[in-house]
């Protein structure tokens, strides 16, 4: 079969199954992103505010903003009164539709 | 089974495309041989291109790379290879060597991939960037990082779900899934071994905590921190997103260590310390840096001068050996250490850790040559059986080595490593036309 090209991504998928690690994985990220974005829409905050809002340790909620950074969903802020903790916002022509 | 392609001819396989690997290809090239360049990584330029600044002299590493890597790129005499790696070797006569290697798909078009990213910005897939050594994400269609050569994007295959999002957004239609596997059979007549080093990996010293502790990282990660590539916005602990304040290095992590099985020192983590603790001084004025250290081993040109200046910045360097780390409630760290000075156990808290990593020997290559023996030396790195006469000799005629294959050493040495061989490797092969 010659596949089309710009679709050659159904090719592959008629080959070669998705694991499903690969989908579970990516309804994680789907859904971490979602709602950092959501508490961040509420207000500026920072990593151990987000941990603490969201229940979900700091180390994880680091990475996570750190990548939908730099992706360029957040900005960052300004850092706190004790020049420890940088505030993230969402990006203002933020890419997310969602 | 790959698909099995036509058969290649050069004058030079170079296995490596590092900085001494590069080194070599070019200097061969530009004296007119036809160079093959195999890169395992997407992207040529090793270990270097990934670098912050060098040492003594703080000159930017991207600075000296890029300048080089596009010279490779568009030499008309060297062919790169990129994710490709060489699966056997075989010497057949005097000047006759047949390799085969194996070229896995990068699922895009290079020549045709303008570098827009679009396909990054499409691809809804986040999964750990290894270009930033895991300190974040990246896309499962993605540049490796903006520097890379070729600046092309790849699809990272095992974590794509196939959803065809980076298809529809590439306006050149440079994505092709149908690609696979393709194998080529190699006719040369010399090769040069330039496969650098691996880094020590710290999960096998698990008192210091790497891994569980998240403050606890290695100079590699606190390398792309620094680099103008860098994956945050300034230095931030990766625990919790704290702006460190008080940073401790340990070095010898890994080195002159026989309890992991590597006596030897690695020659370069004195110094690359030294100069984060310099770089870091700067992007954090108000921190305070203290090196525990062994013995500082600043032998090259411009070393203990650069050591100096470190020592009239304020960077504290205390002579002790870390036995143990611990994390608090905070995420800061306690270090308990023997004061070799005073010869008293001692503890320390810091709230972020760097551990320099050091050196260790790529094997694998040696397995690759099939019907000669690539000697390797008793630390495993490649043997070098004439060391003061032709540094780059290796125990098989017409194979020559590079770099830190043969055993650490810093930038200007694997530069040099690269020149010697390129040289060696021109009067060997002008030999056969004598």
């Amino acid at each position: 079969m010659e596949a089309e090209k710009g679709k050659t991504h159904k090719y592959l998928r008629e080959r070669r199954p998705v694991p499903k690690e690969v989908t579970e994985q990516l309804k994680v990220f789907t859904k971490t992103k979602k709602s950092i974005l959501n508490a961040l829409k509420e207000g500026d905050k920072t990593i151990p505010q987000l941990s603490e809002v969201l229940n979900m340790p700091k180390e994880e909620v680091m990475f996570q903003l750190m990548s939908l950074l730099k992706y360029g969903f957040v900005e960052t802020g300004e850092i706190d009164d004790m020049d420890e903790y940088f505030y993230y916002k969402v990006k203002d022509n933020g890419k997310d539709k969602s | 089974m790959p698909e099995q392609k036509e058969t290649l001819e050069y004058d030079v396989l170079v296995v490596g495309g590092g900085i001494a690997g590069g080194e070599s290809a070019l200097n061969l090239a530009n004296i007119g041989y036809k160079v093959l360049l195999l890169e395992k990584e997407l992207t040529i330029g090793g270990k270097m291109i990934l670098l912050s600044k060098v040492f003594p002299t703080l000159d930017c590493a991207a600075c000296i790379t890029t300048p080089k890597v596009s010279e490779i790129s568009r030499h008309p005499n060297i062919t790169i290879f990129t994710s490709t790696v060489a699966k056997k070797i075989n010497k057949i006569a005097e000047h006759r060597f047949e390799a085969v290697i194996l070229k896995k798909p990068r699922y895009v078009n290079v020549p045709d991939c303008t570098g827009c990213q679009l396909c990054e910005e499409a691809c809804p897939v986040s999964v750990t960037d290894q270009y930033q050594y895991g300190l974040v994400g990246r896309k499962a269609a993605y540049i490796p990082f903006s520097i890379a050569s070729p600046r092309a994007a790849a699809i990272d295959i095992d974590n794509c779900t196939l959803c065809g999002a980076c298809e529809r957004a590439c306006p050149t239609k440079c994505i092709d899934f149908t690609q696979t596997e393709e194998e080529y059979l190699v006719k040369v007549k010399s090769v040069v071994v330039a496969t650098g080093f691996n880094l020590f990996d710290p999960l096998k010293i698990p008192r210091y905590g790497f891994g569980k502790f998240k403050n606890v990282i290695t100079s590699m990660q606190m390398e792309r921190q620094l680099a103008p590539t860098r994956p945050f916005n300034t230095i931030l602990r990766p625990g919790d997103g704290k702006m460190p304040d008080n940073i401790a290095y340990v070095l010898c992590t890994g080195s002159r260590d026989k309890t992991v099985g590597n006596p030897i020192c690695s020659q370069i983590c004195c110094m690359y310390s030294i100069k984060q603790a310099q770089l870091l001084m700067g992007a954090l004025p108000m921190a305070d840096i203290t090196i525990y250290y062994l013995h500082i081993r600043a032998f090259g040109k411009g070393f203990n001068e650069f050591y100096a200046q470190a020592q009239d910045m304020g960077v504290e360097f205390v002579k002790g050996k870390v036995g143990k780390i611990t994390e608090n409630e905070d995420g800061n760290l306690i270090l308990r250490y023997e004061d070799i000075e005073s010869g008293v156990v001692k503890e320390a808290e810091h709230d972020m850790v760097v551990l320099s990593v050091g050196v260790l020997p790529n094997m694998e290559i040696s397995e690759t040559f099939e019907n000669k023996n690539l000697e390797l030396d008793p630390f495993n790195f490649v043997g070098q059986p004439d060391i003061l006469a032709s540094p780059a000799k290796t125990s098989i005629e017409g194979v020559f080595v590079a770099g830190t294959a043969s055993g650490p050493m810093d930038i200007p040495d694997s530069i040099l490593s690269g020149g010697a061989a390129s040289a060696e490797t021109t009067s060997y092969l002008r030999r056969a036309s004598l």
